[in-house]
């Protein structure tokens, strides 16, 4: 049983993302949850209940949060360990060793049980979660999904009865999201109380047993399942929350039998298309002894990317979708030119670009777009990207994408949003004509994802081409013009939506 | 409670720096294949790319025994990566000598930290140590082993057991400018960014 | 062939019995070729690894550098060229062993048996652990250092616009960004799983000395006393 009883809470140095008298009774057995923008207080609760408030981020805390039947205040973290277990959001951070075995094994060894149970329990969770072919790899081989199956197993090997998750599946696709309510419905079987922050909620909506809804740190509603599974897409929307069915029904039609879209219409083409010719790749490249084999069509059969021709409309947002693994991380990489030995060749308005030149002109939004910020203010970012530093243009650029007031600050002070915005605005700087983006709503609340799709189409409009690799079906109904599906590395077709 | 002890949130932050700093140690070290005299010019260019890292930690350094354990850390990954073990006394003894200055300013005290960082730096001279405590025979053993007199004399001319204390003293020297450098960048970025 | 596994304290105990002959200099022949035997050692265990393109590449390399050193090259040759060339045989003459054996056991051990062995050698929890984050964090500052320098290319900013300044200020900063936020995730994911507590802390690797073990250390400590006689005791 979780108690919490009117707390209040807000960070040590930050105004905001606190809680506001919250009070909060979850049963044992109970599969709880909350949702609710980015900085509503989701994780903040999550916190409270593990006791990393206020053992590790320091803050304000008034009221009482007890944890079956211990005061978390009084109580040490490490006691916590096995009666709560925590499932984050990031698989890379979050994961302790450099193998799967020394990961599931990780918490049971911190807190002392004898090297025969931690054993005992080790093959007991690699049964239950079928993690049998995972063992004894590097978890830096693994992909998303793989990586968030080994952190619930190493949390199960604790046995707390008290599971945490949060946001747990921001960076996996459909297959590895199934699979992570599987192991959410084994835990429920097994009379776990379960806590869940979350974005997407298709996949919990038959898992939970009741749903909290927060805003600025206030539980403003709570629903039944049933209450919840009656809810209108407009309802949700209304209150800033993703959709329950559309994923569902985009899932079905993406993964499921395609027989109906090959009678899809071959879109017409125009002759200002961009064609992308001789894209291969292979992760495996044939042994050679003095020199590398070119890539060519001629063996591309064994290439783990292969589009020998593909055109793309010229200033249109082209969702690129496909599961894990089928190349679309590559593909883009491949596009941008940041893959050597990938003959690509480009035909853009006429001129055909290869080699180093295809870095010209392209840009790519990256997944943690963290990695592509230099400088020490959002004004220098964007200057950094001209070819000839103009102060106005790029004060122009800055205007547009909404970035005015924040030129001289520190780009990684901005959030996620403001980020991915900073980086957009470098690559229209440097007079990019097709970008890229790399799942850019992984882990965003309704309102951001409305948000970057609005942006991706006001790119279009500018006449940049936009590719976007993306699991977010609601991204594609709102701005894609058209669909790229990748599946093992080839073309599987191309539509308009 | 003992607050002083340190905790597994500070176990941590040691090591992810000694691997930023190794990571360092290990892209000058490739530069020094170069040339015997770029081996020498490490007291120069650890300590000043060094810097930025190490004033980072510095921020986040609060109890005694955060720098001790990153230079045993040092000592150790020395050893395991086949550098040897002679150089280990001086790695962990500036370490310790580090710690004590910094605690000494309460490790908030800038100046004392641009002292003790220099300190730190001397554990750069344990990469020559393999070279300079062999030195006789080992320069008569170059001969000996078909070496031209001309790259022992360039290879000695910069590292022998008279220059080791040079380049100790350049070590510290260019781990206290390194240290204002480094301050400066984490100024630039990092308090700018508020994430120290 | 079945891999030979070992106890990780023999292979401490290796790589302090190479760097101990790398760094007592060989003159005789007699003393090379213990050098050269105690070298063998490593790359046999990695054959019985099944790691051959390893091992045929480091004793290639290994082979030239000493035929070079001894046939090709003498103390008449001057010159830049040959100094280089010189040079660098030397040190891979020179540091090769260590580093094969280095390579080897980086590669063979775990490190939850890793830090089992430091357990069963009393080395304190808190050294143990921080090993283990130094472990863990070299291949995440891999592919941090990848993404980032793929970014720079795609700015064009890859040689920083000429100055080295720049070139170490745009790899730095966001590298240290990145680190310090999967440092702080990484630190919360791993409290909630009970580290730090005051226990001892177990492994569920047993340790124990076989056959195999004993032999390395004999073959070791044969040489190493070999080594010892032929350099002092003549």
């Amino acid at each position: 049983m979780i108690e919490i009883k009117n707390v209040n809470f807000s960070y040590k140095g930050s105004l905001d993302a606190g809680l506001h008298d919250v009070s909060l009774q979850i049963h044992d057995g109970e599969t709880v949850l909350l949702c609710g923008a980015s900085g509503c207080g989701k994780t903040t609760i999550l916190r409270l209940i593990n006791g990393l408030i206020p053992h590790y981020y320091k803050g304000e805390l008034s009221g009482s949060v007890n944890v079956s039947g211990k005061r978390i205040e009084q109580t040490e973290l490490y006691e916590l360990a096995s009666i709560v277990g925590t499932v984050f959001q990031n698989p890379r951070s979050q994961f302790f060793s450099v193998d799967t075995d020394g990961e599931i094994t990780f918490g049971t060894e911190n807190i002392g049980i004898p090297p025969a149970e931690i054993l005992r329990r080790k093959s007991d969770v690699t049964k239950e979660f079928a993690l049998e072919p995972l063992l004894d790899k590097s978890l830096f081989a693994l992909s998303g999904g793989e990586k968030q199956k080994i952190a619930c197993a190493s949390v199960s090997a604790l046995m707390p009865e008290i599971m945490l998750l949060d946001e747990p599946s921001s960076n996996l696709d459909w297959n590895a999201i199934g699979e992570l309510a599987e192991v959410i419905r084994k835990w429920k079987a097994q009379g776990k109380t379960i806590v869940i922050s979350e974005h997407r909620l298709w996949y919990l909506k038959d898992l939970v047993d009741r749903v909290i809804f927060l805003e600025n740190g206030v539980i403003l509603h709570e629903w039944s399942r049933q209450e919840f599974a009656a809810m209108s897409a407009s309802e949700l929307s209304a209150l800033g929350l993703r959709p329950v069915t559309l994923e569902e029904q985009y899932i079905r039609e993406f993964s499921g039998d395609l027989a109906a879209l090959h009678s899809a219409e071959p879109a017409v083409m125009c002759d200002n298309d961009i064609l992308i010719r001789d894209l291969y790749f292979t992760y495996h490249p044939p042994k050679y002894v003095l020199w590398k084999k070119k890539l060519c069509a001629e063996h591309s059969a064994d290439y783990t990317l292969a589009v020998p021709e593909l055109r793309l409309p010229h200033a249109s947002v082209i969702g690129l979708i496909g599961r894990n693994g089928a190349g679309k991380s590559t593909f883009l990489r491949c596009l941008c030119g940041l893959e050597k030995d990938c003959p690509v060749q480009m035909v853009l308005d006429g001129e055909t670009a290869f080699g180093k030149r295809i870095l010209k002109k392209r840009y790519m939004v990256m997944q943690d777009v963290n990695h592509q910020l230099f400088t020490d203010s959002v004004e220098a970012e964007v200057l950094l990207s001209m070819p000839d530093e103009s102060p106005e243009k790029a004060q122009k650029l800055i205007d547009e994408l909404g970035l005015s007031g924040y030129e001289q600050t520190h780009p990684m002070a901005l959030s996620g949003g403001q980020k991915q915005r900073v980086a957009i605005c470098s690559a229209l700087a440097a007079d990019a004509e097709i970008l890229l983006f790399d799942e850019p709503t992984s882990g965003l609340d309704h309102k951001h994802m409305t948000m970057v799709a609005a942006l991706l189409k006001s790119l279009a409009k500018r006449g940049k081409t936009v590719i976007v690799s993306t699991h977010d079906p609601e991204l594609i109904s709102l701005c894609c013009d058209r669909i790229l599906c990748l599946e093992k590395g080839r073309v599987r077709y191309l539509r308009k939506v | 409670m003992n607050d002083n002890k340190l905790k597994a949130k500070d176990f941590i932050t040691v090591g992810i720096f000694t691997a930023i700093i190794f990571a360092v140690e290990f892209l000058c070290g490739m530069l020094g294949l170069i040339h015997p005299y770029i081996v020498a010019s490490y007291v120069i260019m650890i300590p000043l790319v060094g810097a930025i890292p190490m004033m980072l930690f510095y921020t986040k350094i609060e109890k005694f025994g955060m720098l001790t354990l990153m230079s045993i850390l040092i000592a150790i990954i020395m050893f395991v990566a086949g550098m040897g073990w002679l150089g280990a006394p001086l790695i962990i003894i500036s370490g310790v000598v580090a710690d004590l200055i910094a605690k000494k300013g309460g490790y908030k005290s800038f100046k004392s930290t641009v002292i003790s960082y220099g300190v730190f730096c001397l554990w750069i001279c344990a990469n020559y140590f393999p070279v300079i405590v062999t030195a006789k025979s080992y320069r008569q053993s170059l001969l000996d082993g078909g070496y031209s007199a001309e790259y022992c004399d360039n290879l000695f001319r910069a590292i022998n057991s008279k220059t080791i204390a040079f380049l100790l003293i350049l070590c510290f020297v260019f781990g206290m400018i390194g240290a204002f450098l480094g301050k400066a960048v984490v100024k630039k970025h990092f308090e700018k960014a508020g994430i120290v | 062939m079945r891999p030979i596994t070992l106890d990780p304290r023999t292979k401490l105990a290796m790589i302090f019995g190479v760097s101990f002959i790398v760094m007592v200099n060989a003159v005789t022949p007699l003393e090379w070729a213990i050098r050269i035997a105690i070298t063998m050692i490593p790359i046999l265990l990695m054959i019985s690894e099944g790691k051959y393109a390893a091992a045929f590449r480091f004793s290639l390399l290994y082979g030239i550098a000493l035929l070079l050193l001894k046939c090709f090259l003498s103390s008449e040759s001057t010159g830049f060229l040959s100094a280089m060339l010189l040079g660098y045989c030397g040190i891979i003459a020179q540091f090769m062993p260590a580093m094969i054996t280095a390579w080897y056991v980086i590669r063979t051990t775990k490190i939850g048996e890793f830090m089992s062995a430091m357990q069963k050698m009393h080395v304190p929890d808190g050294i143990a652990v921080s090993l283990a984050v130094v472990m863990r964090f070299f291949p995440t500052l891999k592919e941090e250092y990848s993404a980032i320098s793929d970014a720079m290319r795609m700015r064009g900013i890859a040689f920083g616009g000429g100055k080295v300044s720049k070139m170490i200020e745009y790899r730095m900063i966001p590298l240290l960004f990145s680190c310090v936020s999967i440092g702080e995730e990484l630190s919360a994911a791993a409290v909630t799983r009970g580290l730090g507590a005051p226990m001892k802390r177990t492994s569920p690797y047993e340790l124990r000395l076989k056959a195999a073990d004993w032999i390395i250390f004999g073959i070791f400590a044969l040489f190493v006393g070999l080594f010892v006689a032929v350099k002092y005791l003549r």
